[in-house]
Formats: C-alpha cells, structure tokens, sequence
C-alpha cells in the first residue's frame, strides 16, 4: 500500500491530489425504513480481516504523510446506504457479497424480519455503511 | 434482486465537495466497473481508471457512454507499477481502494 501511494504520487503533478474515498468497519447500522418511519433493528458483526483491512490503510497513509509526501487537507465522514425489498434479499447479499468482512446475528437478522413484516407496505430493509473521504495534497520539489 | 445504492448521492456530494474536477486528468484507482468514475467523468478532460479486476473493467467499458469514448479510458495494471509518467494526472482518487 506504501508503494502504491509514492507510485500515485510519481504520477501525480506537484499541486496535485489525491482523494481516498472508502468504507469503514464500524458495525454498520440495519434499519428497516418507510415514507413513514425509520427502525434500527440491529447492527452488522465486523468480522477482523475487515478491521484489520481498516488498520493496514490507515497506516500506510499515515506512513505516507510522515514521509512527506502527502498531507492531509480535509477529511470527512458521511453515510452511504444500500437499500434492499425485503430482509431475505439483504441476507443473500451479506452473505454472498461480503462474507469475509461483516455477518447479521440472528437477533439482527430476527428483529429485521418482524420489523419489515410488521412494517408499512413500502417498508425497505437498509444499511447505513460509514464512509471516510479525505483529501491530501501532494508535497514534492517544484 | 433490487438493491439501490447511495440514493441521496452522498458519496457524489462529498467527492464533488473535495474535489472540483472540471478540466483535470484524473486517475481513478480501483475502478472496478466504473460505478464511481460516472459520477464526475463528463467534468474531467481526461479520466484513466485502473483495475486488476479485467471483468469488472469490460463492464465498466460497455457501460461507458459515447461521448465519452474519447476522455474515459480503462486499463487493466496494478496501483504499485502505474503505467504512465511522471505528473501525468491533476487529481488521483483511490476508489474504494487503499
């Protein structure tokens, strides 16, 4: 990961950027929402390869920046939501698409259940997935 | 399956908030089918977007609209060994990526 931010910044011209943009293990919160109402049922289990994902970026940008060659401008945080029909579709996707990071336990996965069948009739399952976005500015000799 | 993705557009807001990309050669890395590069491509003069993942680049290639054919391009390299020269690009984002 070192490597590849000293090769963006080769590639890079001197007032350039770069901006990192990427989801963070932070037990993401499972809603079930409506026109009407919003209900959080649940959390995501963060399984450690994903923290462990987060821990390994987050040192080589913080190595970059102590060499020198990036520093950090501005940094936030905001949500990005993915929204499914139905509990058992939410299910197929966590299980499919990002076994090796996150899992529902069952009381998540039960309360979600009750909730969308209790629910109104537009009632959707989503979660809530933390994003960071930060932008650094590319130091190197003119 | 219907899955919807950011339908407030915040990852667009935020990235467009951080970055003003009109008339810049951008290097977008980690591609992937080109999801991200959409929603700035059209502003860009110039936009690269690297994967190793070579499907997910065919995607991003058939899904790319004709009147960017000539500003958005996609290949297939790695973010250690960029195939380009130095101070090619105004602005890199690491898409998903680091």
């Amino acid at each position: 990961m070192v490597h590849a931010l000293n090769e963006i910044r080769r590639v890079l011209i001197p007032d350039g950027i770069l901006i990192d943009i990427r989801p963070l293990m932070d037990r993401w919160q499972v809603e079930v929402t409506s026109m009407r109402e919003i209900r959080q049922t649940g959390r995501v289990q963060d399984f450690p390869v994903g923290l462990a994902d987060d821990e390994a970026a987050n040192r080589a940008i913080v190595q970059a920046s102590e060499n020198g060659w990036f520093s950090r401008d501005r940094q936030e945080f905001f949500s990005y939501s993915y929204s499914w029909d139905t509990p058992a579709e939410m299910e197929e996707w966590i299980d499919t698409e990002w076994e090796d990071f996150v899992a529902l336990e069952e009381e998540t996965k039960q309360a979600t259940r009750s909730a969308w069948a209790l629910g109104d009739a537009d009632a959707r399952v989503r979660l809530q997935v933390k994003m960071l976005i930060a932008r650094w500015n590319v130091l190197k000799d003119r | 399956m219907t899955i919807q993705n950011d339908p407030e557009r915040n990852e667009s807001k935020h990235l467009h908030t951080l970055a003003d990309f009109r008339n810049k050669r951008v290097l977008e890395v980690g591609c992937g089918e080109g999801r991200l590069t959409w929603q700035y491509a059209k502003e860009a003069q110039l936009t690269v977007g690297i994967d190793t993942d070579t499907d997910a680049l065919r995607v991003a290639e058939v899904d790319r609209a004709s009147d960017l054919e000539h500003k958005v391009l996609f290949t297939a390299a790695a973010s250690e060994y960029l195939p380009f020269s130095k101070e090619t690009f105004d602005i890199a984002v690491l898409a998903w990526s680091l």
